[in-house]
């Protein structure tokens, strides 16, 4: 018989935080967990967001294979801005590849859903609960539990009672949907992911530090919720079975927002024509590079963009340009940016050619936009935690001698894991 | 015979076949250039005496013109005119700078579907056309849509040779569209051609005018000198953008626009 295997995963949570709350016994489950387990840091995709991320870990490919590089991407031969989403997805789900039975709850970046050898519920962005679900018989069940694609984050906008309110009754929902699926069909594979742990944290990354903050309960409820959810399932798992906790990526405290868009305009690599709005269906031939988010910096080349200027053999140039603009920033005198990426040295595969030509990593504290919008180089906004590339997490449990884990491990061997695993 | 006789005959055809199968039938007018055309058509092929109502869903977003301009023809023609609110969502202050993504589905779909409920309507006149939208592409003249106003457009019956499948299910109502085969170009010209009256939003007006109207507020004017039909027919024979690039963004985008934004992705 194959093993089973479970997979739990934490949007955004970094390694430290998992090894902090278990050491404070917020986590008693995982304390447990981690005491039979490997436990790894691992680094995320580059850029560190989830529908990158994500999309790694469910196909063992990079950006350049599978073809997602951020939340947003260009239309062909165009400044136009596009939303990708699961068909976008260049490459099979692990779920699609095998002729194991799966469940898979709320992995972003996978919707609409499709059918598959088993139940499939999408995650961020899901936009209708009916494009959401396979099969669609589930619907009215989902309906029934209150279910929630996502937690409502605009209501942290407004206020933050209103928030943490509506992101209980999220995982709340969510928790319901495991426990009812749990038992429902006979899986081989069960995945489930909980993206309020991403969302509590870009905005309540302060009241997890401070802990006198008035939230600072609210934060670590959360998380006891989600232990107690671990707790329950490995009560219910069998000796056989292999369990795999993960997180995308890391999170960290926010010191400022910077924008990119701003600096190449400063720097006069970006310009729009004069009396039209900031908006890149504005920018003109003089353009030599413009940022997508979040800090995705593309070459206004004339082979790839309609106003595109810059010729093949200067592009090399442009692109040392950049990166000496990158290497010499610093806002109170700490440098911004940690490491410049061209692609190719990153990615390779068949899309690499519709990636960024440079993709950038802030250093700690600096959270990298886009922003064509900026009145000046930084900024602060309603966030407090934002995302960070090389502390993400992976646990293995029960694996046994037979499974070999990198030191650290990146999003993209999470599929050869499991392979190994359910072999 | 000339193309715009063509599409007339055809039309006028359509709409008297619907009504003598369905009997309980209403024309869905939107007050726009397509569905005044249409209802210009079938006042034609009832000789001036439509045997049944003219339904406006009314989201209360739409522009004052329009509603002046209803007003002043539904008398001008003796129209039986319905209009028809969600009032239950109206009251929830459903709306587009609230609840975007539901607006749309509240104040056009279900008040629509209430009124084919309440009304026991078996078909409804609509003045989609073709080159529209891409879905609008896949319709049929006679469309069938299920008790839960879902379209099956994988499945539909198929409309070879001028056979229209014009029998509905019980459980099921069909959309009617005499309108399917016409161009934006062939609507004008057919105004022009029979001097139809049209709003007056479709004229530029300091260099801007309307291509497509829906609610105000997620509508933008296009560029324009066109301020004659003959001048936005020869526009049209010469534009490159496309007709509906004035309407909101399509929804599924703002939405995903909107939940990005929120979390700072954007």
């Amino acid at each position: 018989m194959k093993k089973r295997v479970i997979i739990i995963g934490l949007d955004g949570v970094p390694y430290e935080l998992i090894r902090d709350l278990s050491e404070k016994g917020i986590m008693p489950n995982v304390t447990k967990l981690l005491s039979r387990s490997s436990f790894r840091k691992m680094r995320s995709s580059i850029p560190e967001v989830s529908c990158v991320a994500w999309s790694s870990i469910i196909t063992g490919k990079n950006p350049a294979e599978h073809g997602i590089f951020g939340f947003t991407d260009l239309c062909a031969n165009s400044y136009k801005l596009r939303f990708p989403d699961f068909n976008d997805l260049k490459s099979r789900p692990f779920w699609e590849n095998s002729l194991v039975k799966s469940v898979v709850i709320n992995v972003p970046s996978t919707y609409p859903a499709r059918p598959m050898n088993g139940i499939h519920i999408s995650g961020f962005v899901s936009i209708e609960i009916k494009k959401s679900v396979y099969p669609s018989t589930l619907v009215p069940v989902l309906e029934s539990i209150d279910y929630r694609l996502d937690v409502d984050s605009d209501k942290a906008h407004k206020s933050m009672d209103l928030f943490l309110e509506d992101l209980e009754k999220a995982l709340g929902a969510r928790i319901k949907t495991y426990e009812y699926l749990w038992d429902k069909i006979d899986w081989e594979i069960f995945m489930l992911v909980f993206t309020e742990t991403d969302r509590l944290m870009h905005f309540l990354w302060n009241a997890y530090l401070d802990t006198e903050h008035k939230y600072h309960q609210d934060f670590l409820k959360c998380f006891k919720k989600i232990d107690n959810v671990i707790g329950d399932i490995l009560s219910k798992i069998k000796e056989s079975d292999s369990l795999i906790m993960l997180s995308d990526h890391g999170f960290e405290k926010l010191e400022c927002d910077v924008y990119i868009n701003w600096l190449l305009k400063e720097n006069t690599f970006l310009d729009w024509t004069v009396g039209e709005e900031a908006g890149l269906e504005n920018i003109n031939s003089s353009t030599k590079a413009f940022a997508l988010d979040p800090a995705r910096i593309y070459v206004n080349t004339n082979v790839r963009f309609p106003r595109g200027s810059i010729k093949d053999w200067d592009k090399d140039k442009v692109l040392r340009d950049l990166e000496s603009l990158f290497t010499g920033l610093t806002i109170n005198g700490r440098k911004v940016i940690k490491s410049i990426c061209r692609k190719e040295q990153i990615y390779s595969g068949p899309y690499l050619e519709v990636g960024p030509d440079l993709i950038l990593l802030g250093n700690t504290g600096f959270n990298l936009r886009a922003s064509l919008q900026s009145q000046g180089i930084t900024g602060k906004g309603i966030f407090t935690g934002k995302h960070t590339q090389d502390n993400g997490f992976l646990i293995l449990a029960d694996a046994g001698g037979e499974i070999n884990i990198p030191e650290y491990p990146s999003v993209c061997d999470f599929t050869s894991i499991i392979n190994g695993l359910n072999n | 015979m000339e193309q715009l006789e063509k599409l007339e005959n055809q039309s006028i055809f359509i709409i008297r076949e619907a009504y003598r199968q369905f009997r309980s039938v209403a024309m869905l007018w939107s007050i726009g250039k397509d569905s005044t055309a249409l209802l210009w058509l079938i006042r034609k092929a009832f000789y001036g005496r439509i045997p049944f109502p003219i339904m406006h869903l009314d989201t209360t977003y739409k522009f004052k013109e329009i509603y002046e301009f209803r007003d002043k023809y539904a008398k001008e023609w003796g129209l039986d005119l319905l209009v028809y609110k969600n009032e239950k969502a109206i009251e929830d202050e459903v709306g587009p700078s609230k609840r975007k993504f539901e607006c749309c589905t509240e104040l056009k779909t279900n008040a629509l579907k209430e009124a084919i409920l309440k009304n026991k309507f078996k078909a409804i006149y609509l003045g989609i056309r073709r080159d529209e939208h891409g879905i609008r592409a896949k319709e049929r003249f006679f469309s069938p849509r299920d008790e839960d106003f879902e379209w099956n457009y994988k499945e539909q019956p198929p409309e070879l040779w001028d056979q229209f499948k014009s029998k509905a299910k019980n459980e099921e109502h069909i959309r009617v569209h005499p309108l399917l085969g016409w161009r934006e170009l062939d609507i004008w010209e057919y105004i022009k051609k029979e001097n139809i009256p049209i709003a007056g939003l479709y004229f530029a007006k300091d260099g801007k005018r309307y291509r497509s109207i829906g609610c105000q507020t997620c509508c933008e004017p296009v560029d324009s000198s066109a301020d004659t039909i003959d001048k936005i027919i020869e526009e049209l024979k010469t534009t490159t953008v496309s007709e509906r690039s004035g309407r909101a963004q399509d929804k599924e985008s703002a939405y995903t626009m909107q939940k990005l934004r929120s979390l700072g992705y954007m």
